[in-house]
C-alpha cells in the first residue's frame, strides 16, 4: 500500500514551527511521506497564526487553498485562529478538523483515528501543552525546544493570552532531556521557545537558571535564546553571554520608543529600563547583535511618538527590526480605544522603521567583517555554495567543500551582497 | 517497517460545516457574596473565595455568566481573607461594570485568574521602603498589599477628585495615607498627585509603585526619573 502523503503549512511564531516539526515527526515515525504544501497529498495541516489582521488573512488563504486541492483531502486546521474564532468557524465550509492549542499534540491520533474509520471526541484527547516527542526530522536545521507556552501580560494590543492561555512553564528536567535527544539525533543549535521565556518559572528555577542548566549539557552546540520581553530577569542572564554555547543575540521586543505609548500598551517596562539593557549588553560585548520587533499605528501614537520609536531604533542599532502595524483584535483593550491611527499613516510609518532596518542591517553586517563566525550550514547548492547562520545571527555565504548541512564551518566574512536581504560573503578558514 | 495500514476514509459531507474535535472548556464561574457601594459609582463586590491562591498586585477577569466579554480588576482583599474583593468603577456605557453592579448575592460571575506581576517580592516586604501612588479605584492593589503584609514599610499618595471618593479611608492608619483632591480643598492636599511629588521630593531609596490612569503613571515617571529614582524602583499597573 503507498504512503499516505502530508502536507503542513505554518504560520506565524516559532512556537507554532516547533509545533509543526514536532507534529511532522510524528507523521514521518508512522511511514507518512511529508510532502510540500503545493502538492498533492491526502493530508494538509495548517497551523494557524491569529497574532495580527495579516496573521488571520494569510490563514485564510491556505486553508483556501488545501480545500481546493483535488483529492478530496483532509484537512485538519490548527493554531490560534482556531482558538480566537471557534465560535466562527463554520464558515470554512470542508475543513475535517479544528483542534485547539491545548490538544496540538494530538494530532497524530486524530487522523489516524479518521484513516481507521472512526473520530474522536474532545473526550478522547487529553489536553497537554507540553506532550510534543522531541522531533528528529524537522523543517529545520535549528531545533526549536519549547520551555514554556502562554503568557499574563495582557499588553492591551495582543490576543495571544486569549488563544494561548495561562503562563505555564514546562518542567526543567523534560526540556534537558528533551534537548539531550535532539543533540543525540545530530542537532547542533537549539532554540529556546515559548510565548514569554522570561517569565519562565518551575517550581523555582527561573529563566537565567535554566539557560545556565542547559549549557551545562554536554556536547558541541550551542543555544539561541532568540525572542525575548525586556522583562522578568535580571542582570544574571547578561553574564550568561560570555559562556561560548551562548549565541551573542538577543530578540528583545521593544514595541514603541515612547513611554507613553509603551504605558498605553501595557508593557511592563519604561524607555529607560529597556535601554539600560541594551546598554548594558553592548558594554560588554560590543558586536552583539540586537533586533526586535516595533509597532506602528497604535491607537493615539503621535508623530512626535512614532519619531521616539525611529530614534531609539537607530540610536540602538537594531540589526533587525521586525515592523507590525497595530490592528485590532476584538477581546484586546486597545481594540476598544479612541484614536485609531488610519491605514495610509501606519503603512507610511512602516516603510520608514523598514528603510531604518535595513541602515541598521546594512552596518551591522559591515562591523562583522573580518570577524571570524561560526557559521551553522543550512544548504549547500550545486556549485558548492554554502549558506547558514554565523553565532550572532547573521546569514553566511561562503564556497565550500562541505558535502553536508547541519555542520559547523569557520568562516570569515569579507564583504556584503546588498540587496532587500543583504548577506554576508566569506572565506571558509 | 510494516508500512502504515488505514482503512478508507468515511466520506465526508461538504455541506457539513465540520467534523470537529474542538474543545469547548467549561469557563470558571464564581459566586457573587455582596456588593458595597463607595459612591454613586464605585463599589466593592466580594466573590466566593474557593480554593484560589493569589498574590496581592494580581488581578482577576469578571464578566456575565453567558457573556464573552471580560475586563480586569485588582483584587481588593489581603491574601489571607476568606472571600475575594474587587474595587469597581461603573463605566457609562460599560458591559461589564453596569452588569456587576446589579449582580446580587448567589448570582454567579464569570471569572479567570488570577494573574499578573505589579507584586512585591518577600525579601522587599522585609527591607524597602514604599511609596504606593493611586489615581482613582488603582488604590485597589494598595489595599490589598497592605492587608496582606502588615509590617510593610509604606506610604499611600491617593489622588482623586473630591474626598468622598477616598474610598474606605478609615481602613488606612491616617499616617500612611495623604489624600490628595484635585477638585476641592477637602482632602491632605489640595492638587493631584503629581504636583504634591512636585512638591515633595521622593528619597531615591523608595521603591515606587503606582496604578491608575496612564496620564498620571506617565507623568509621575517623568517627575521621579527626574528627581534621579532609578528606573528600576518604578513599577506600575495601568487602569484604562
Amino acid at each position: 500500500m503507498m504512503n499516505k502523503k502530508i502536507a503542513f503549512r505554518t504560520l506565524g511564531c516559532r512556537l507554532n514551527q516547533y509545533e509543526t516539526d514536532a507534529i511532522a515527526s510524528s507523521f514521518h515515525k508512522h511511514q507518512y511521506e511529508i510532502v510540500d504544501f503545493e502538492q498533492d497529498a491526502d493530508v494538509y495541516v495548517i497551523n494557524t497564526c491569529t497574532v495580527t489582521n495579516q496573521g488571520d488573512q494569510k490563514s485564510r488563504q491556505e486553508i483556501n487553498k488545501a480545500l481546493k486541492k483535488g483529492k478530496d483531502p483532509v484537512v485538519l486546521v490548527t493554531g490560534c485562529m482556531v482558538n480566537n474564532y471557534k465560535e466562527k468557524l463554520d464558515n470554512f465550509n470542508g475543513v475535517s478538523y479544528f483542534i485547539e492549542n491545548s490538544h496540538k499534540k494530538s494530532i497524530f491520533n486524530v487522523i489516524d483515528a479518521h484513516y481507521k474509520g472512526e473520530t474522536l471526541s474532545p473526550a478522547d484527547l487529553q489536553p497537554d501543552i507540553f506532550g510534543f516527542e522531541p522531533a528528529e526530522k524537522t523543517f529545520h536545521t535549528r531545533s526549536m525546544i519549547k520551555i514554556q507556552d502562554g503568557c499574563d501580560n495582557f499588553c492591551t494590543f495582543c490576543i495571544v493570552p486569549k488563544v494561548r492561555g495561562r503562563a505555564t512553564s514546562r518542567p526543567v528536567e523534560d526540556i534537558k532531556d528533551n534537548i539531550r535527544k535532539v543533540l543525540d539525533f545530530g542537532y547542533k543549535e537549539v532554540v529556546m521557545t515559548g510565548v514569554n521565556i522570561g517569565r519562565y518559572n518551575f517550581e523555582g528555577t527561573n529563566f537565567e537558571q535554566l539557560v545556565e542548566e542547559i549549557l551545562e549539557i554536554p556536547g558541541d552546540f550551542r543555544v539561541r535564546i532568540s525572542s525575548i520581553e525586556p522583562e522578568g530577569f535580571g542582570d544574571r542572564l547578561f553574564k550568561l553571554f560570555q559562556h561560548p554555547k551562548l549565541t551573542p543575540h538577543l530578540h528583545l521586543c521593544l514595541q514603541s520608543g515612547s513611554d507613553k505609548i509603551l504605558l498605553k500598551m501595557r508593557r511592563m517596562y519604561n524607555l529607560k529600563t529597556f535601554l539600560g539593557m541594551t546598554e548594558k549588553l553592548k558594554s560588554r560585548y560590543p558586536d552583539f547583535n540586537l533586533t526586535t520587533d516595533i509597532i506602528v499605528g497604535f491607537p493615539g501614537e503621535s508623530e512626535e511618538e512614532f519619531q521616539k520609536s525611529c530614534k531609539v531604533a537607530r540610536d540602538v542599532g537594531f540589526s533587525h527590526i521586525h515592523t507590525f502595524k497595530y490592528s485590532v483584535r476584538n477581546g484586546t483593550r486597545a481594540a476598544r480605544m479612541d484614536e485609531q491611527i488610519p491605514e495610509k499613516i501606519k503603512n507610511e510609518r512602516s516603510r520608514i522603521i523598514r528603510e531604518i532596518s535595513i541602515e541598521n542591517k546594512l552596518k551591522y553586517q559591515q562591523s562583522l567583517i573580518g570577524q571570524d563566525q561560526r557559521v551553522l550550514v543550512e544548504k549547500i547548492n550545486s556549485g558548492g555554495i554554502a549558506r547558514g547562520y554565523g553565532e550572532h545571527y547573521v546569514p553566511l555565504e561562503f564556497k565550500t567543500n562541505l558535502k553536508e548541512t547541519n555542520q559547523f564551518a569557520d568562516v570569515r566574512p569579507y564583504d556584503i551582497r546588498k540587496g532587500k536581504n543583504p548577506i554576508l560573503l566569506g572565506r571558509q578558514l | 517497517m510494516a508500512s502504515f495500514s488505514v482503512q478508507k476514509p468515511r466520506k465526508r459531507n461538504k455541506e457539513k460545516a465540520y467534523n470537529s474535535v474542538l474543545n469547548y472548556q467549561p469557563h470558571n464561574t464564581l459566586k457573587v457574596l455582596g456588593r458595597r457601594d463607595l459612591t454613586e459609582s464605585a463599589y466593592v463586590l466580594r466573590l466566593e473565595r474557593k480554593n484560589i491562591k493569589f498574590m496581592a498586585g494580581q488581578h482577576i477577569s469578571l464578566g456575565k455568566e453567558d457573556d464573552n466579554d471580560t475586563r480586569e480588576y485588582s483584587l481588593y482583599s489581603g491574601e489571607n481573607d476568606d472571600y475575594l474583593e474587587v474595587l469597581i468603577k461603573e463605566v457609562e456605557d460599560g458591559l461589564v461594570s453596569k452588569h456587576l453592579k446589579h449582580s446580587k448575592a448567589g448570582d454567579l460571575v464569570k471569572f479567570d485568574g488570577p494573574v499578573g506581576y505589579f507584586l512585591i517580592n518577600e525579601e522587599d516586604r522585609k527591607l524597602k521602603k514604599f511609596l504606593f501612588i493611586a489615581s482613582g479605584t488603582g488604590i485597589a492593589p494598595f489595599h490589598s498589599f497592605m492587608r496582606s503584609y502588615p509590617d510593610l514599610d509604606f506610604k499611600i499618595l491617593h489622588g482623586v477628585r473630591y474626598k468622598r471618593e477616598a474610598y474606605e479611608r478609615d481602613d488606612y492608619h491616617e499616617d500612611k495615607i495623604i489624600l490628595c483632591t484635585s477638585r476641592d480643598e477637602t482632602g491632605d492636599y489640595h492638587g493631584r498627585v503629581t504636583d504634591y511629588l512636585k512638591e515633595n521630593p521622593v528619597d531615591k531609596n523608595t521603591q515606587v509603585y503606582l496604578c491608575g490612569n496612564c496620564e498620571m503613571i506617565h507623568d509621575a515617571y517623568d517627575i521621579l526619573l527626574d528627581q534621579g529614582l532609578p528606573a528600576d524602583n518604578l513599577h506600575s499597573e495601568v487602569y484604562f
